[in-house]
Protein backbone atom coordinates (compact mmCIF):
# COMPACT_ATOMS: atom_id res chain seq x y z
CA UNK A 1 0.00 0.00 0.00
CA UNK A 2 2.36 2.48 1.06
CA UNK A 3 4.49 4.83 0.58
CA UNK A 4 1.27 6.65 -0.10
CA UNK A 5 2.73 9.33 -2.79
CA UNK A 6 4.99 7.28 -4.82
CA UNK A 7 2.51 4.58 -5.23
CA UNK A 8 -0.23 6.71 -6.19
CA UNK A 9 -2.51 6.90 -3.25
CA UNK A 10 -2.17 10.23 -3.19
CA UNK A 11 -1.34 12.13 -6.52
CA UNK A 12 2.00 13.57 -6.98
CA UNK A 13 0.71 17.34 -7.07
CA UNK A 14 0.14 17.00 -3.31
CA UNK A 15 3.73 16.09 -2.71
CA UNK A 16 4.42 20.03 -1.51
CA UNK A 17 1.27 20.35 0.33
CA UNK A 18 1.83 17.41 2.62
CA UNK A 19 5.08 18.31 3.11
CA UNK A 20 4.05 21.96 3.86
CA UNK A 21 1.38 20.22 6.58
CA UNK A 22 4.24 18.05 8.21
CA UNK A 23 6.40 21.14 8.01
CA UNK A 24 4.08 23.02 10.09
CA UNK A 25 3.21 20.39 12.34
CA UNK A 26 6.97 19.91 13.02
CA UNK A 27 7.22 23.81 13.29
CA UNK A 28 4.18 23.73 16.40
CA UNK A 29 6.30 20.46 18.33
CA UNK A 30 9.36 22.04 18.06
CA UNK A 31 8.19 25.41 19.86
CA UNK A 32 5.68 23.46 22.02
CA UNK A 33 8.64 21.51 23.36
CA UNK A 34 10.84 24.68 23.89
CA UNK A 35 13.19 23.91 21.00
CA UNK A 36 13.34 27.55 19.84
CA UNK A 37 15.33 28.67 23.07
CA UNK A 38 19.12 28.17 22.60
CA UNK A 39 19.25 27.76 26.08
CA UNK A 40 17.48 24.36 25.68
CA UNK A 41 19.58 23.07 23.22
CA UNK A 42 23.02 24.42 24.06
CA UNK A 43 21.58 22.16 27.67
CA UNK A 44 22.77 19.66 26.04
CA UNK A 45 26.33 20.38 26.18
CA UNK A 46 26.87 21.53 29.45
CA UNK A 47 24.19 19.23 31.12
CA UNK A 48 21.92 20.93 32.52
CA UNK A 49 18.93 19.95 30.03
CA UNK A 50 18.24 17.37 27.92
CA UNK A 51 14.78 17.59 26.43
CA UNK A 52 16.63 17.12 22.71
CA UNK A 53 18.17 14.36 22.80
CA UNK A 54 14.95 12.85 24.30
CA UNK A 55 12.94 14.34 21.55
CA UNK A 56 14.55 13.16 18.67
CA UNK A 57 15.91 9.76 19.90
CA UNK A 58 12.10 8.93 21.18
CA UNK A 59 10.97 10.08 17.58
CA UNK A 60 13.71 8.10 15.69
CA UNK A 61 12.83 5.04 17.74
CA UNK A 62 8.86 5.02 17.90
CA UNK A 63 9.16 6.11 13.70
CA UNK A 64 11.26 3.26 13.25
CA UNK A 65 9.22 0.47 15.54
CA UNK A 66 5.94 2.14 13.67
CA UNK A 67 7.50 2.05 9.98
CA UNK A 68 8.67 -1.51 10.86
CA UNK A 69 5.24 -2.77 11.51
CA UNK A 70 3.59 -0.90 8.78
CA UNK A 71 6.26 -2.81 6.85
CA UNK A 72 5.13 -6.36 8.51
CA UNK A 73 1.48 -5.70 8.22
CA UNK A 74 2.06 -5.13 4.36
CA UNK A 75 1.01 -1.32 4.76
CA UNK A 76 4.22 0.06 3.76
CA UNK A 77 7.20 -1.23 1.74
CA UNK A 78 9.94 -0.52 3.68
CA UNK A 79 12.31 -0.98 0.17
CA UNK A 80 10.36 1.84 -1.22
CA UNK A 81 11.00 4.12 1.00
CA UNK A 82 14.05 7.01 -0.09
CA UNK A 83 17.62 6.69 1.95
CA UNK A 84 19.78 9.26 2.05
CA UNK A 85 23.74 8.52 0.47
CA UNK A 86 26.23 8.45 3.25
CA UNK A 87 28.97 10.65 2.39
CA UNK A 88 31.09 9.16 5.23
CA UNK A 89 34.21 11.58 5.37
CA UNK A 90 32.55 14.95 4.74
CA UNK A 91 29.69 14.00 6.99
CA UNK A 92 31.90 13.91 9.71
CA UNK A 93 33.76 17.09 8.88
CA UNK A 94 30.25 18.48 8.20
CA UNK A 95 28.77 17.68 11.38
CA UNK A 96 31.80 18.98 13.18
CA UNK A 97 31.29 22.26 11.66
CA UNK A 98 27.44 21.88 12.33
CA UNK A 99 28.00 20.80 16.28
CA UNK A 100 30.11 24.36 16.91
CA UNK A 101 27.68 26.21 14.97
CA UNK A 102 24.91 24.50 17.10
CA UNK A 103 26.31 25.11 20.40
CA UNK A 104 28.15 29.05 19.52
CA UNK A 105 24.33 29.88 18.39
CA UNK A 106 22.30 28.25 20.35
CA UNK A 107 19.94 26.94 16.79
CA UNK A 108 19.54 23.88 14.80
CA UNK A 109 18.68 24.90 11.30
CA UNK A 110 14.74 23.88 12.27
CA UNK A 111 14.46 25.52 15.47
CA UNK A 112 16.43 28.91 14.17
CA UNK A 113 13.16 29.52 11.73
CA UNK A 114 10.90 28.69 14.89
CA UNK A 115 12.59 30.89 16.84
CA UNK A 116 12.15 33.74 14.07
CA UNK A 117 8.97 32.56 13.73
CA UNK A 118 8.20 33.98 17.60
CA UNK A 119 10.15 37.12 16.60
CA UNK A 120 13.77 36.25 18.51
CA UNK A 121 16.53 38.63 17.58
CA UNK A 122 19.12 35.94 17.95
CA UNK A 123 16.65 33.73 15.79
CA UNK A 124 17.00 36.21 13.33
CA UNK A 125 20.51 36.57 13.27
CA UNK A 126 21.48 32.86 13.26
CA UNK A 127 19.40 32.55 10.10
CA UNK A 128 21.26 35.37 8.54
CA UNK A 129 24.67 33.96 9.58
CA UNK A 130 23.24 30.19 8.12
CA UNK A 131 22.42 32.11 4.53
CA UNK A 132 25.96 33.62 4.54
CA UNK A 133 27.16 29.68 5.18
CA UNK A 134 24.88 28.42 2.29
CA UNK A 135 26.03 30.97 0.26
CA UNK A 136 30.22 30.36 1.12
CA UNK A 137 29.59 26.59 0.47
CA UNK A 138 27.67 26.73 -2.48
CA UNK A 139 30.39 29.26 -4.00
CA UNK A 140 32.31 27.20 -2.95
CA UNK A 141 31.55 23.96 -3.80
CA UNK A 142 33.52 23.43 -7.30
CA UNK A 143 36.62 22.69 -5.31
CA UNK A 144 35.43 21.10 -2.22
CA UNK A 145 33.70 18.82 -4.26
CA UNK A 146 36.42 16.33 -5.04
CA UNK A 147 36.47 15.53 -1.11
CA UNK A 148 32.40 15.88 -0.78
CA UNK A 149 32.04 13.52 -3.56
CA UNK A 150 35.27 11.06 -2.18
CA UNK A 151 33.51 8.86 0.25
CA UNK A 152 30.40 8.74 -0.73
CA UNK A 153 28.67 4.60 0.26
CA UNK A 154 26.14 4.79 -1.30
CA UNK A 155 22.27 4.61 0.27
CA UNK A 156 23.55 2.45 3.12
CA UNK A 157 22.04 1.92 6.24
CA UNK A 158 22.97 -0.08 9.35
CA UNK A 159 21.29 -3.28 7.63
CA UNK A 160 23.79 -3.24 5.11
CA UNK A 161 26.86 -2.23 7.27
CA UNK A 162 26.12 -4.87 9.98
CA UNK A 163 24.40 -7.19 8.11
CA UNK A 164 22.32 -8.02 10.68
CA UNK A 165 18.43 -8.37 10.91
CA UNK A 166 16.78 -5.02 10.93
CA UNK A 167 14.50 -5.75 13.64
CA UNK A 168 17.84 -6.86 15.76
CA UNK A 169 18.97 -3.69 15.30
CA UNK A 170 15.96 -1.61 16.57
CA UNK A 171 16.00 -3.41 19.65
CA UNK A 172 19.13 -2.45 19.94
CA UNK A 173 18.92 0.98 19.13
CA UNK A 174 15.64 1.17 21.48
CA UNK A 175 17.86 -0.22 24.82
CA UNK A 176 20.56 1.96 24.08
CA UNK A 177 17.82 4.96 23.70
CA UNK A 178 16.26 3.93 26.99
CA UNK A 179 20.09 3.41 28.28
CA UNK A 180 20.84 7.13 27.00
CA UNK A 181 17.43 8.91 28.90
CA UNK A 182 18.60 7.06 32.23
CA UNK A 183 22.06 7.48 32.02
CA UNK A 184 21.15 11.64 31.08
CA UNK A 185 18.88 12.06 33.83
CA UNK A 186 22.13 10.80 36.36
CA UNK A 187 24.22 13.90 34.07
CA UNK A 188 20.93 16.35 34.80
CA UNK A 189 21.24 15.16 38.64
CA UNK A 190 24.93 15.74 39.18
CA UNK A 191 24.86 18.99 37.67
CA UNK A 192 23.94 22.49 39.32
CA UNK A 193 20.51 22.75 37.93
CA UNK A 194 19.58 26.43 35.69
CA UNK A 195 16.82 28.18 36.08
CA UNK A 196 15.75 29.66 33.04
CA UNK B 1 -3.84 8.08 52.17
CA UNK B 2 -6.68 6.65 49.91
CA UNK B 3 -6.17 3.18 47.64
CA UNK B 4 -6.45 5.77 44.02
CA UNK B 5 -4.24 8.43 45.50
CA UNK B 6 -1.70 5.19 45.95
CA UNK B 7 -2.18 3.93 42.77
CA UNK B 8 -2.08 7.55 41.21
CA UNK B 9 1.04 7.75 42.64
CA UNK B 10 2.80 4.73 41.93
CA UNK B 11 2.14 5.75 38.48
CA UNK B 12 3.59 9.52 38.20
CA UNK B 13 6.34 8.03 40.21
CA UNK B 14 7.24 5.60 37.38
CA UNK B 15 5.84 6.40 34.63
CA UNK B 16 9.01 7.00 32.37
CA UNK B 17 9.76 3.43 33.39
CA UNK B 18 6.41 2.13 32.03
CA UNK B 19 7.21 4.07 28.53
CA UNK B 20 10.55 2.72 28.74
CA UNK B 21 9.27 -0.65 28.86
CA UNK B 22 6.16 -0.54 26.29
CA UNK B 23 8.93 0.62 23.67
CA UNK B 24 11.50 -1.98 24.53
CA UNK B 25 8.42 -4.43 24.29
CA UNK B 26 7.47 -2.79 21.07
CA UNK B 27 10.72 -3.42 19.70
CA UNK B 28 11.45 -7.14 21.17
CA UNK B 29 7.93 -7.55 19.23
CA UNK B 30 9.29 -7.42 16.08
CA UNK B 31 12.20 -9.36 16.92
CA UNK B 32 10.07 -12.08 18.30
CA UNK B 33 7.31 -12.07 15.32
CA UNK B 34 7.46 -15.30 13.15
CA UNK B 35 8.89 -13.73 10.16
CA UNK B 36 7.52 -14.16 6.44
CA UNK B 37 8.99 -13.94 3.25
CA UNK B 38 7.82 -10.71 1.39
CA UNK B 39 6.13 -11.49 -2.31
CA UNK B 40 9.00 -11.11 -4.74
CA UNK B 41 7.78 -9.19 -7.81
CA UNK B 42 4.65 -7.98 -8.66
CA UNK B 43 1.25 -7.41 -6.10
CA UNK B 44 -0.57 -10.59 -6.42
CA UNK B 45 -3.95 -8.69 -7.80
CA UNK B 46 -2.02 -7.61 -10.84
CA UNK B 47 -0.90 -11.02 -11.52
CA UNK B 48 -4.51 -12.57 -11.57
CA UNK B 49 -5.43 -9.76 -13.25
CA UNK B 50 -2.59 -9.81 -16.01
CA UNK B 51 -3.32 -13.41 -15.95
CA UNK B 52 -6.95 -13.52 -17.49
CA UNK B 53 -6.39 -11.15 -19.67
CA UNK B 54 -6.05 -12.44 -23.44
CA UNK B 55 -3.57 -8.82 -24.12
CA UNK B 56 -0.44 -10.98 -23.80
CA UNK B 57 -1.41 -13.31 -26.79
CA UNK B 58 -0.20 -12.35 -30.29
CA UNK B 59 -1.62 -14.27 -33.52
CA UNK B 60 0.80 -16.31 -36.24
CA UNK B 61 -0.24 -13.84 -38.38
CA UNK B 62 0.70 -10.70 -36.60
CA UNK B 63 4.08 -12.42 -35.76
CA UNK B 64 4.09 -13.58 -39.54
CA UNK B 65 3.62 -9.74 -40.40
CA UNK B 66 6.54 -8.36 -38.28
CA UNK B 67 8.97 -11.20 -39.68
CA UNK B 68 8.52 -10.15 -42.95
CA UNK B 69 9.03 -6.79 -42.65
CA UNK B 70 11.78 -7.64 -40.54
CA UNK B 71 10.43 -5.51 -37.60
CA UNK B 72 13.73 -5.09 -35.17
CA UNK B 73 12.26 -4.53 -32.44
CA UNK B 74 11.01 -8.28 -31.64
CA UNK B 75 13.08 -11.66 -29.63
CA UNK B 76 11.92 -14.73 -30.47
CA UNK B 77 12.25 -17.08 -27.70
CA UNK B 78 11.73 -20.67 -27.98
CA UNK B 79 10.91 -21.95 -24.19
CA UNK B 80 11.33 -25.94 -25.54
CA UNK B 81 13.94 -28.09 -25.44
CA UNK B 82 17.15 -27.65 -27.39
CA UNK B 83 16.63 -30.79 -29.02
CA UNK B 84 12.86 -29.44 -30.41
CA UNK B 85 14.90 -26.29 -30.88
CA UNK B 86 17.67 -28.21 -33.50
CA UNK B 87 15.14 -29.74 -34.97
CA UNK B 88 12.69 -27.02 -36.14
CA UNK B 89 12.42 -23.01 -35.23
CA UNK B 90 11.27 -20.33 -36.28
CA UNK B 91 13.93 -18.00 -37.51
CA UNK B 92 16.64 -15.79 -35.47
CA UNK B 93 14.42 -17.54 -32.23
CA UNK B 94 16.75 -18.10 -29.56
CA UNK B 95 16.18 -21.21 -27.33
CA UNK B 96 15.88 -20.66 -23.35
CA UNK B 97 14.01 -24.24 -22.38
CA UNK B 98 11.66 -23.64 -19.32
CA UNK B 99 13.77 -25.37 -17.06
CA UNK B 100 16.34 -22.56 -17.53
CA UNK B 101 14.07 -19.91 -17.82
CA UNK B 102 15.39 -17.71 -14.84
CA UNK B 103 19.04 -18.74 -15.33
CA UNK B 104 21.71 -16.33 -15.36
CA UNK B 105 23.00 -16.50 -19.05
CA UNK B 106 19.24 -15.82 -19.95
CA UNK B 107 17.61 -13.41 -17.85
CA UNK B 108 18.99 -10.16 -19.11
CA UNK B 109 17.19 -11.73 -22.52
CA UNK B 110 13.71 -11.58 -20.51
CA UNK B 111 14.18 -8.70 -17.86
CA UNK B 112 14.86 -5.96 -20.32
CA UNK B 113 12.32 -3.13 -22.08
CA UNK B 114 13.90 -2.62 -25.41
CA UNK B 115 12.34 -5.33 -27.63
CA UNK B 116 9.14 -6.98 -27.47
CA UNK B 117 10.23 -10.70 -25.87
CA UNK B 118 7.57 -13.61 -28.44
CA UNK B 119 7.60 -16.45 -26.20
CA UNK B 120 6.72 -19.80 -27.90
CA UNK B 121 6.98 -23.65 -27.81
CA UNK B 122 4.65 -26.35 -29.53
CA UNK B 123 1.65 -25.49 -28.05
CA UNK B 124 1.56 -22.04 -26.12
CA UNK B 125 1.20 -24.08 -23.02
CA UNK B 126 5.19 -24.00 -21.86
CA UNK B 127 5.02 -20.44 -23.24
CA UNK B 128 2.62 -19.42 -20.96
CA UNK B 129 4.25 -20.67 -18.68
CA UNK B 130 7.24 -18.90 -19.20
CA UNK B 131 4.86 -16.21 -19.24
CA UNK B 132 3.39 -16.26 -16.15
CA UNK B 133 6.68 -16.49 -14.82
CA UNK B 134 7.94 -13.33 -16.33
CA UNK B 135 5.12 -11.55 -15.52
CA UNK B 136 5.18 -12.20 -11.85
CA UNK B 137 8.78 -11.00 -11.38
CA UNK B 138 7.84 -7.75 -13.47
CA UNK B 139 9.48 -8.57 -17.05
CA UNK B 140 8.11 -5.91 -19.20
CA UNK B 141 7.01 -6.68 -22.91
CA UNK B 142 6.58 -10.19 -23.17
CA UNK B 143 4.06 -12.24 -25.49
CA UNK B 144 3.07 -15.60 -26.06
CA UNK B 145 2.59 -16.85 -29.14
CA UNK B 146 -1.33 -18.27 -29.36
CA UNK B 147 -1.34 -21.75 -30.36
CA UNK B 148 2.84 -22.10 -30.62
CA UNK B 149 4.54 -23.72 -33.48
CA UNK B 150 1.45 -26.16 -33.97
CA UNK B 151 -0.70 -23.23 -34.98
CA UNK B 152 2.36 -21.49 -37.33
CA UNK B 153 2.33 -24.84 -39.03
CA UNK B 154 -1.41 -24.86 -39.66
CA UNK B 155 -1.92 -21.20 -40.52
CA UNK B 156 1.30 -19.65 -41.67
CA UNK B 157 3.35 -22.80 -43.37
CA UNK B 158 0.26 -24.93 -44.62
CA UNK B 159 -2.93 -22.65 -44.22
CA UNK B 160 -6.13 -23.91 -45.17
CA UNK B 161 -7.59 -23.14 -48.40
CA UNK B 162 -11.28 -21.51 -47.90
CA UNK B 163 -14.17 -22.60 -48.69
CA UNK B 164 -15.96 -20.92 -51.86
CA UNK B 165 -18.41 -19.60 -49.52
CA UNK B 166 -16.03 -17.05 -47.25
CA UNK B 167 -15.98 -13.58 -47.34
CA UNK B 168 -13.18 -12.06 -49.53
CA UNK B 169 -11.31 -11.01 -46.24
CA UNK B 170 -10.86 -14.61 -45.98
CA UNK B 171 -9.28 -15.22 -48.95
CA UNK B 172 -7.25 -11.94 -48.53
CA UNK B 173 -5.91 -13.76 -45.31
CA UNK B 174 -4.76 -17.00 -47.39
CA UNK B 175 -3.10 -15.25 -49.69
CA UNK B 176 -0.86 -13.07 -47.17
CA UNK B 177 -0.15 -16.35 -45.18
CA UNK B 178 0.79 -18.32 -48.29
CA UNK B 179 3.07 -15.40 -49.30
CA UNK B 180 4.62 -15.72 -45.88
CA UNK B 181 4.76 -19.28 -45.98
CA UNK B 182 6.86 -18.21 -49.10
CA UNK B 183 9.02 -16.05 -47.49
CA UNK B 184 9.64 -18.76 -45.03
CA UNK B 185 10.88 -21.18 -47.05
CA UNK B 186 7.84 -23.00 -47.96
CA UNK B 187 7.94 -23.51 -52.05
CA UNK B 188 5.10 -22.70 -54.52
CA UNK B 189 2.96 -25.64 -54.29
CA UNK B 190 -0.56 -26.63 -55.03
CA UNK B 191 -3.13 -26.00 -52.38
CA UNK B 192 -4.98 -29.28 -53.07
CA UNK B 193 -1.87 -31.14 -53.10
CA UNK B 194 -1.95 -33.29 -49.86
CA UNK B 195 1.04 -33.20 -48.14
CA UNK B 196 3.64 -30.20 -48.24
CA UNK B 197 7.11 -30.39 -47.18
CA UNK B 198 8.44 -28.03 -45.02
CA UNK B 199 12.26 -26.96 -45.31
CA UNK B 200 14.22 -25.84 -42.13
CA UNK B 201 15.04 -22.07 -41.96
CA UNK B 202 18.53 -21.83 -41.55
CA UNK B 203 19.19 -18.38 -41.54
CA UNK B 204 21.28 -17.68 -38.74
CA UNK B 205 21.87 -13.85 -37.65
CA UNK B 206 24.08 -13.03 -34.84
CA UNK B 207 22.35 -13.22 -31.45
CA UNK B 208 20.87 -10.08 -30.23
CA UNK B 209 22.55 -7.65 -28.02
CA UNK B 210 20.46 -7.14 -24.92
CA UNK B 211 21.25 -3.70 -23.20
CA UNK B 212 20.40 -4.35 -19.50
CA UNK B 213 17.76 -2.06 -17.92
CA UNK B 214 19.11 0.32 -15.80
CA UNK B 215 18.24 0.64 -12.51
CA UNK B 216 15.58 2.89 -11.48
CA UNK B 217 16.41 6.54 -10.64
CA UNK B 218 15.49 7.30 -6.97
CA UNK B 219 14.47 11.14 -6.88
CA UNK B 220 16.34 12.98 -4.36
CA UNK B 221 14.60 14.51 -1.86
CA UNK B 222 15.79 17.17 0.73
CA UNK B 223 15.64 17.76 4.00
CA UNK B 224 16.61 17.67 7.69
CA UNK B 225 16.83 19.11 10.99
Amino acid sequence: MGPLIPNGLIPIEWNFIVAILIGIAFGYIMEATGFSSSRKLAGIFYGYDFAVLKVFFTAAVVAVIGLYYLDYLNFLDISQLYVQPTYLWAAIIGGMIMGVGFLAGGFCPGTSLCAVAIGKIDGMIFTVGLMIGIFIFSESFSTLEPFFESSNLGHITLVDTLSMSPYWIILIITIIAVLAFAFSDWVRSKIKKVFY
Amino acid sequence: MSKRYKSKKFLVKTRYIILAVILIILAGGLVLLPKHIANEGIKPELFVKNAISTERFISTDALADRLVNQDPSILLIDTRSEKEFNKFSLPNAINIPLENLLDDDYIDYLDQDTYDVILFSNDSFYADQAWMIGNRLGFKNMYVLKGGLNEWFHTIINPKYPDETMPKSAFELYSFRKAAGMYFGVGVIDPNAKSETLKKVTTKKAPKKVTPKPKKKKRVPEGGC
